[in-house]
């Protein structure tokens, strides 16, 4: 419940369009139904006029029956227009919420196990939450609202009959769809479990297809795949048979409050206190009703993957962040030294220390290299450094000034950072440089790409600038996506320099393109570089080995490769 | 929310003609489905009638129950029948659609298995799951709902007419003139959305993906200080998203409209008319009542196919995907049919080339592999030295030239039998859900303990075994414990070392280790090497030290390397007695 009101109050900016959207709606089903409530009524009472019976003037109700078509096809496409902007202007509001949220929880708080997991869980969630308004919210209140009008104006005819659609109205609109999806819950979520190790068996047949294909092994896996498939339509089986049970007990609902509301008004058109065509116009307004609450299955079961998705959301967004900000941010310092005495750190109360003790000096404008096992906390001490996360004990200095004393944003404007994974955005490549520095010049661009040995194969692409890199730096080859990461930190020009495994991963000779790169940018600067690559470390004044989370001053050579 | 890239309108042809001989493996189903349906259409009509029937006795002419009671009793028999009637015709819509998707789905994982490793290698597997998995539930929904529906739209509405013309012949006409325009501008809205282009979905795309771009991208962001402003960014795109995918919304909508506009008109149409042929007493309350009962049921059929056909344009799209991929035809690789006779003991390229057009990748290759040798191939990447191990393991045969094993040509041996002679760490080696104690079995599930065990001690693995929860026990994987690089690579070592091959290739095995580590595996190599002949790829000589014989590949030719560390640097200029040792 408390997931809904949350959800409800980022709505909340919106409201007017929200409303809007939700009484158009209303006002379309109204329109449906009462063109066919007055139809009916007015063929009837047309009938009892041809034969004598009762009087009528047919002008007005025959053009009413028009412009209620015209009503509600006008209406209908004002419907869809309205909700779907107030849709987007939603979605607008959310992304940015969400982009707000998430900002301060980077990197520390947005890191599982498994990094891949929670942005695409984040992406369909996103999109659930979404189209929370326009699958979920419009439907439900408009099926509601005009629920409850059709029983109201038909209770101004017949209460009786009006209690027979209040009944049926509400079978057909919450309980069935209620109980399917109530019942419905453990067959989806097993489909949804099947549906999972089905993928990942499928990723495993792939990746390891050259393994078992000379293990011998492809048969008796896609066997296994063929297994799970019919294990994946069973559970679909079962839940879309809940479905279709609840939509033909649905129809079925309609057509016996009908009989049974016609059985209903017997008695006052005996007493004549209802009409025969008062009689037709209550039939086909109840036939007609019961459109107002189809689209409720639906909703209901987007209620619940909405639900789940926007709690998943909340939760991510209300962890704290790993750093807390001073109160007042230090100026920046003037020496770019790096001092650091017993620092401790650990990510969880409960997990083992990370750096424990650790102790180091870089002087200005000296070069250090980290080699170490993985795990001996290389990464950490660049976690300390860029305040990514806080430590718990111990001192880290730069230039003499408490790290702990600077914001966030200010201590990281000292560093510039080359790092294994460097995020390049699906945009061209000058704005994945611009990011290091918005106002750069065509030429300074060109100056950075040039130091970072990028400029000939940056030129030999067709739009020079302005090719797109693709999703995740795609169209670039490894060593490519490096050098451009090596290029934003000669724009950046910052004083200090981290280096997080540069080379890692790259051939021979790419390695040897970024090392030249590096050697360029290090001029001057005070440098750190982690890596266990032999060839990088010899540009290196010093080099110390780091091992759980201390250091030790002599690199044992075998640590090298 | 979501759109699918507009298609060619001829591939889109060929593509609903694929996508229909595809649905005839769930042909049976899918004419219960409609006739079930056409079934529970009859006992609507049935049921509009009656119903009219009761109205009309109450209405006109003041009846009580006992006189309506029949109807009722009738009524209650339809809608048991509509009931019955859709539940039959769903479930087996569902079985078709099930049919159809499985079997496809099925035919896309067996046709991965002749497309063999290297096709694998080049494919992002999360795109072909992708296809394997969401485009065929898609192929899947068109079957059990357009196909249907479709069968249904034009089956109804006659059945309706049939019923409506002899009971009022003018509403028939009004209905009957209609109805046609309905897939008229269906297929307009069709078009609407085809006017979409590729570029404007493109743009649409990355407008719409952006607010993921920013989020994954948020620590690079950070780094540069530029995090907080991007969140401006995040509210002008999305902005610009909403106008224009407005923009497209609104004349996609307004198809939609004209054919609502059509529907209703008819319907006010078919009242109206009514109406006023029975205050002039051209005809009975009753036939007007039931026509204009079903009346809306008539447009509904042809409505639901409307909302069907995104099923379609979606199947079309990821019929696209999944053609492509049945169509790739597999890699031309060797598929003899002789068994070896024994043991292994010489193997050799013998002036093999291979490649594609102008540049082949490898240009006469000869090189001999002997059991108690161990023979390095040093490279820069892209040299060549996976593609001599493809060839090696049969995943491809030479374009010209040949592999022999112990005198017999490689292409004449069945590729089973000649694979269970060889271990083989692949440069990504891949740990399967399962646990470590299976992973490591895999090449020799019958391997006893004592010989797990010591293909674990000469991978250097037991420290990182006996460090997991469970040790051996401990489930890996996609879905289990997570392993970094230089742990899954020493797993896979242990794997290839219990195999018990006759040829041993190892493809980078030193990736992701520390020096001890790679020198313990140089090590246990060569301890090995005793049974077996083995070929260890690298793209620096550290890591093949232990090695009897270098060869350095470039140009697409083996060039013996004098000494190991002279790989790194100059190679020695080839001469031709170096190149005669490579075949002793």
């Amino acid at each position: 419940m408390r997931t809904a009101w949350r959800l409800l109050a980022l709505c909340r900016p919106h409201l007017p369009l929200l409303l809007a959207g939700i009484a158009l709606n209303v006002g379309v089903v109204l329109a449906n139904v009462g063109l066919l409530a007055l139809a009916g009524w007015f063929i009837t009472a047309m009938a009892l006029a041809g034969q004598g019976l009762a009087p009528i003037e047919y002008f007005a109700p025959a053009a009413a029956i028009r412009g209620l078509a015209l009503l509600r096809t006008g209406g209908r496409y004002l419907e869809r227009l309205v909700t779907h902007e107030a849709t987007f202007h939603l979605l607008a509001t959310l992304r940015v919420w969400l982009y707000r949220r998430l900002e301060p929880l980077a990197p520390a708080r947005l890191q599982t196990h498994r990094g891949g997991d929670l942005l695409s869980r984040l992406r369909s969630d996103v999109d659930s939450l979404e189209n929370f308004y326009l699958r979920v919210l419009a439907p439900t209140v408009a099926a509601v609202l005009s629920g409850l009008l059709l029983v109201a104006f038909l209770a101004l005819y017949d209460p009786p009959a009006a209690v027979a659609l209040a009944l049926g109205l509400t079978i057909a609109g919450l309980c069935i769809p209620v109980a399917s999806e109530r019942m419905g819950r453990a067959p989806g979520r097993r489909a949804v479990a099947v549906r999972a190790d089905l993928r990942s068996d499928m990723t495993d047949l792939l990746r390891g297809l050259g393994d078992l294909t000379v293990c011998g092994g492809v048969e008796d896996r896609a066997a296994a795949i063929r297994a799970r498939g019919q294990a994946l339509t069973a559970a679909q089986r079962r839940q879309a048979r809940l479905g279709i049970l609840g939509g033909g007990l649905s129809g079925a609902t309609a057509t016996l409050t009908l009989a049974g509301a016609l059985c209903l008004m017997v008695p006052a058109l005996r007493a004549a206190t209802l009409t025969g065509p008062e009689l037709a116009m209550a039939a086909f307004l109840v036939l007609a009703a019961f459109e107002a609450v189809a689209p409720l299955p639906a909703a209901f079961q987007a209620l619940g993957e909405t639900l789940a998705a926007a709690r998943r959301i909340f939760a991510l967004v209300d962890a704290a962040p790993a750093v807390t900000e001073p109160r007042q941010g230090a100026p920046l310092p003037s020496r770019f030294d790096i001092a650091i005495r017993g620092l401790r750190l650990r990510y969880a109360e409960t997990a083992p220390w990370a750096l424990d003790g650790l102790d180091l000096d870089v002087p200005e404008g000296g070069r250090l290299g980290i080699v170490g096992a993985s795990g001996a906390g290389k990464t950490s001490l660049f976690n300390v450094l860029l305040r990514f996360w806080d430590y718990q004990a111990g001192n880290v200095t730069i230039g003499g000034v408490p790290l702990r004393d600077l914001d966030g944003d200010t201590a990281r404007g000292l560093y510039s950072v080359v790092a294994q994974h460097t995020h390049l955005f699906n945009a061209s490549i000058r704005d994945n440089l611009r990011i290091a520095r918005p106002e750069a010049s065509p030429a300074e661009l060109h100056a950075a790409l040039r130091r970072a040995h990028l400029a000939d194969t940056v030129a030999a692409f067709d739009d020079d600038l302005d090719t797109m890199v693709g999703e995740n730096g795609a169209r670039l080859s490894g060593g490519q996506a490096r050098r451009l990461a090596i290029a934003r930190a000669f724009l950046r020009d910052a004083p200090i320099l981290l280096l997080d495994e540069p080379t890692e991963g790259l051939d021979a000779d790419s390695e040897q393109a970024v090392l030249d790169g590096l050697r360029a940018l290090m001029v001057g600067r005070t440098t750190v570089l982690i890596t266990h690559r032999r060839a990088a470390l010899r540009d290196m004044d010093a080099v110390i080995s780091l091992s759980a989370g201390k250091a030790c001053s002599a690199p044992p050579d075998w640590a090298l490769r | 929310m979501k759109r699918a890239a507009p298609i060619r309108p001829a591939m889109r042809r060929r593509l609903d003609g694929w996508l229909r001989g595809e649905s005839r493996c769930a042909r049976v189903p899918l004419r219960v489905s409609v006739a079930a349906g056409l079934a529970g259409g009859v006992a609507l009509i049935g049921q509009c009638w009656l119903l009219a029937r009761i109205v009309d006795a109450l209405a006109l002419d003041h009846g009580g129950l006992s006189e309506i009671a029949p109807c009722l009793y009738l009524l209650l028999l339809t809608v048991g029948l509509r009931v019955a009637a859709t539940v039959v015709a769903e479930r087996a819509a569902f079985e078709a659609g099930a049919r159809m998707r499985d079997s496809l789905r099925e035919r896309l994982v067996a046709h991965a298995a002749t497309l063999g490793p290297t096709w694998a290698r080049t494919h992002r597997a999360g795109e072909v799951v992708g296809t394997w998995l969401d485009a065929t539930e898609s192929v899947g929904r068109y079957c059990s709902g357009y196909l249907p529906q479709a069968a249904l739209a034009a089956l109804i509405p006659l059945a309706i007419l049939a019923f409506v013309i002899p009971t009022d012949w003018v509403s028939g006409l009004i209905m009957a003139l209609s109805a046609p325009l309905v897939p008229l501008f269906m297929i307009l809205i069709g078009k609407g959305t085809e006017a979409l282009n590729q570029a404007q979905w493109r743009r649409l795309a990355h407008l719409g993906g952006h607010l993921f771009d920013a989020v994954e991208g948020l620590t690079t962001l950070k780094l540069f200080g530029a995090s907080r402003a991007e969140a401006d960014a995040v509210a002008t795109l999305s902005d610009t998203y909403r106008r224009a995918t407005m923009a497209v919304l609104r004349v996609a909508f307004l198809s939609s409209l004209v054919l609502e506009f059509l529907a209703t008109l008819s319907i006010a149409m078919v009242a109206v008319y009514i109406g006023f042929r029975l205050y002039y007493g051209a005809m009975h309350l009753l036939p007007g009542l039931a026509v204009l009962m079903i009346a809306p049921e008539f447009f509904r059929v042809l409505r639901a196919l409307g909302s069907q056909y995104h099923a379609r344009m979606e199947a079309v799209a990821a019929g696209e995907a999944i053609l492509a991929l049945l169509e790739t035809p597999p890699p031309p690789a060797p598929a003899g049919t002789r068994d070896l006779p024994g043991p292994v003991r010489t193997v050799r390229f013998e002036q093999v080339w291979f490649g594609h057009g102008a540049a082949p990748v490898l240009r006469g290759v000869d090189l001999a592999l002997a059991r108690g040798r161990c023979v390095a191939i040093v490279g820069a990447s892209g040299a060549g030295k996976t593609t001599m191990a493809d060839l090696l393991l049969g995943f491809l045969a030479p374009d010209s030239g040949r592999i022999t094993v112990d005198g017999l040509d490689l292409a004449a041996i069945r590729p089973e039998s000649w694979r269970a002679r060889i271990a083989w760490l692949p440069q990504r080696p891949v740990l399967f859900h399962g646990t470590i104690r299976d992973n490591i079995r895999l090449g020799r599930p019958d391997a006893d303990e004592a010989a797990l065990r010591q293909a674990v001690a000469r991978a250097g693995a037991e420290g990182l075994i006996a460090e997991l929860p469970d040790g051996y026990d401990t489930v890996v994987g996609d879905r289990g414990q997570d392993l970094s690089g230089g742990e899954i690579q020493r797993v896979a070592l242990a794997r290839a070392f219990l195999r018990g091959a006759d040829l041993l290739v190892l493809d980078e095995p030193a990736t992701g280790l520390d020096a001890a580590n790679a020198a313990l595996i140089a090590a246990s190599v060569r301890a090995l090497c005793a049974d077996c002949a083995v070929l260890v790829i690298a793209h620096d000589t550290l890591s093949v030290r232990g090695a009897d014989a270098v060869f350095r590949l470039t140009d697409g030719r083996l060039v013996p390397v004098t000494r190991p560390g002279d790989a790194t640097g100059a190679a020695a200029p080839p001469t031709p007695a170096h190149h005669a040792a490579a075949l002793p």
